[in-house]
């Protein structure tokens, strides 16, 4: 593989916040069109990783270069090509799902049309309708996650970096958030960067994982082959297997 | 539209739609400033009404002629209601079952004193039932009373010693001899006014100034706070941060943005302020006769525009300030705790200054005041109503140095990760230092 099609090469990443140590020389890589998963436990690094990415966060050592672009000398041109979903995420309560969704597009919009088509695409991905008009103030978690979802994507970008895109949800928005990640990333020829420690979501959504603990990746592949390669059943059998054996 | 328009039309929609600062910042002056005000006027029309309509009770051991005619005064002009017992004791006790405030007592050889050109001796007792200021005001009302009648005895008086000795001359002025009248300097202008009658100009000075910096600040040092703050509450600033706009330009908007709803609050401020000393001080009129403009001290087109600049600045630094503080903070009540120490500051100056001049103050107190920029900004309003413009022009200058500092330190904060990654409850002074 050339690195041009390389969306994210992220090598030895180590991360400190005072004594913890969140990541201790992670490296992994996305190729440009896929959906890549980072699985793992709570605590393992997963989020610091996403972050250092997104460029939110410097890492103490070790690199980040998104679509060839440096995160940590140039984070204002990797800006413009990501959009990144914090876990904990929320939208500005004062404002009507409209609003927030217009806020955002006059980001990335060059012209005024732009930013009606991208606030129509945001409207079709979260799904949300005539609730759009509502302040966010009463939004469910669900409605939320579907309009912060639609705020992500909506813009097209070129990576789209997802924090637990479904934490906390009921079965059907979660199922409608999958669902939409995966049909968005097929129809725009979008690259997808999730966390999750949900294995079966990462197994029915992603091309490739990477298992993450303690702050190192501990393996890499399609779901299947991590299955073969530790004879596991599913992947989280998998990822217990290759705890135990790391 | 820009970038940068956007964040603000976002900021601006945050705050004002946020019922705590819709309502605090620019409901509550608008309405609660009037409400005082009427408050205010309308007990001190009741104690005015008290004072007009007070009865008073006499009680007289006097029969002679001149207690004759001091008590037929008295009923000219008020209600009065006149106690007859046989002691002052009694007397006393029957007072108190009247709703009269006063008891004026008449002794025995008042008229034969007065008749003789000694000195009539009387006495007020005063019933104070409620302790109010009412009360206290109709307690003097007889005393007035009985300083006029004194007064006009006294012209009699004087009118029958000078026909007695026979001398031309005219009673009034052997009465007061001295006629004094005041004239006022300000800004080398000598006015025909008594100082006194140039009250509510130096309230205007001294006290509106500093209230009106001090309240903007307040304002914007809340707003500022809370728009960092409710990010960090609400979860959209890691987002905030991840968009393609220069952190600059976020830091700019969040400025813009409170200083918009900061102006609009002390605009509704200044009008429920306004409407407050209006409609309080209604029943003197006499305070608010006079302008600035009729004593020579009105602002020139050039001191409003240094005066306007000033108070930008300033504005600018508070906000700065206050986000380079709430950066540190993860949740509105903690910002508005810790930028609650900035009140200090804000308020110290403003109300040493109304009291008192710099110059006036001991030396060390001086140069700790001159630290803080807030006392440049009162001073340069001060000194822009009287023309002195080389000070307002050092204030600006000062204060715009500690703005730059400030906002270099606020963007620094911003640019690095802290900003994601600082806690107000995992903050300590010592982590900072060796951070740096």
């Amino acid at each position: 593989m050339n690195l041009m099609e390389s969306a994210i090469e992220a090598k030895d990443l180590v991360k400190n916040f005072g004594n913890i140590v969140a990541l201790n020389g992670a490296s992994f890589q996305v190729r440009d069109r896929e959906i890549f998963g980072l699985i793992g436990p709570n605590g393992a690094g997963k989020t610091t990783a996403l972050r250092i990415i997104s460029t939110l966060l410097k890492p103490t050592s070790g690199t980040v270069r998104v679509f060839d672009v440096d995160v940590v000398r140039t984070p204002e041109k990797v800006r413009e090509h990501i959009s990144y979903l914090p876990e904990e995420a929320g939208a500005y309560q004062n404002l009507s799902g409209y609003e927030y969704l217009r806020f955002m597009a006059g980001f990335y919009a060059r012209e005024g049309n732009g930013v009606n088509e991208m606030v129509e695409e945001g409207e079709r991905i979260s799904g949300l309708g005539d609730r759009l008009e509502d302040r966010v103030k009463g939004y469910s978690k669900g409605m939320n996650r579907r309009l912060l979802l639609g705020r992500a994507l909506m813009m097209r970008p070129k990576l789209a970096v997802l924090d637990e895109p479904t934490s906390g949800l009921d079965v059907l928005h979660a199922f409608h958030v999958r669902q939409t990640i995966k049909e968005f990333a097929d129809r725009q020829g979008v690259t997808i960067l999730l966390s999750s420690h949900n294995m079966l979501e990462v197994e029915y959504l992603c091309h490739r994982v990477a298992l993450i603990d303690e702050g190192s990746v501990i393996a890499i592949g399609t779901p299947e082959a991590l299955k073969d390669r530790f004879s596991s059943e599913n992947l989280e059998q998998a990822f217990m297997e290759a705890t135990r054996l790391g | 539209m820009g970038k940068l328009t956007t964040l603000v039309i976002k900021e601006v929609k945050e705050l004002i739609r946020d019922p705590k600062i819709l309502i605090g910042v620019i409901l509550m002056p608008v309405i609660i400033f009037p409400v005082m005000g009427s408050a205010i006027s309308v007990s001190q029309k009741s104690v005015m009404q008290a004072m007009i309509t007070a009865s008073f009770a006499v009680y007289s051991k006097d029969e002679g002629e001149a207690a004759t005619a001091l008590l037929n005064y008295i009923y000219i002009n008020n209600t009065v209601i006149l106690i007859e017992r046989d002691s002052l004791e009694e007397a006393i006790v029957a007072f108190q079952d009247t709703n009269a405030t006063t008891l004026l007592f008449i002794p025995e050889g008042y008229s034969q004193n007065v008749s003789q050109g000694l000195r009539g001796r009387l006495k007020i007792y005063a019933n104070l039932k409620s302790m109010t200021i009412a009360e206290t005001g109709t307690t003097d009302a007889l005393g007035n009373v009985m300083g006029v009648y004194g007064y006009l005895l006294s012209l009699s008086k004087i009118n029958n010693l000078l026909e007695a000795a026979g001398v031309v001359a005219d009673p009034l002025t052997v009465r007061t001899p001295l006629s004094i009248s005041y004239s006022t300097i300000i800004k080398g202008n000598v006015l025909e006014v008594a100082p006194s009658s140039i009250f509510s100009i130096i309230m205007t000075q001294s006290i509106m100034l500093p209230v009106m910096v001090m309240v903007m600040l307040m304002f914007a040092i809340q707003m500022a706070a809370t728009s960092i703050a409710i990010e960090k509450e609400q979860k959209t600033l890691e987002t905030l941060m991840t968009l393609p706009v220069g952190r600059m330009t976020i830091l700019s908007g969040k400025l813009a943005g409170s200083i918009v709803v900061a102006i609009a609050g002390a605009i509704a401020y200044m009008i429920g302020f306004g409407y407050y000393m209006t409609s309080a001080f209604s029943f003197a009129p006499e305070m608010t006769s006079m302008s600035t403009g009729d004593v020579g001290i009105g602002l020139e087109p050039i001191g409003t525009i240094l005066l306007g600049v000033n108070i930008f600045v300033t504005l600018v630094s508070g906000l700065a300030l206050a986000i380079s503080l709430a950066t540190f903070a993860d949740s509105v009540r903690s910002a508005q705790s810790l930028t609650g120490f900035l009140t200090v500051p804000v308020i110290l100056p403003a109300i040493i200054l109304m009291f008192s001049d710099l110059q006036m103050l001991p030396q060390t107190v001086q140069w700790l005041l001159l630290v803080i920029p807030y006392t440049h900004s009162i001073i340069a309003s001060k000194a822009a109503f009287l023309g002195n413009y080389g000070i307002v022009f050092r204030s600006i200058g000062y204060i715009s140095v500690f703005t730059i500092v400030v906002l270099y330190i606020a963007a620094r904060i911003f640019s690095t990760e802290r900003i994601i990654t600082a806690r107000f409850t995992s903050f300590s002074l010592k982590d900072l230092l060796k951070r740096h």
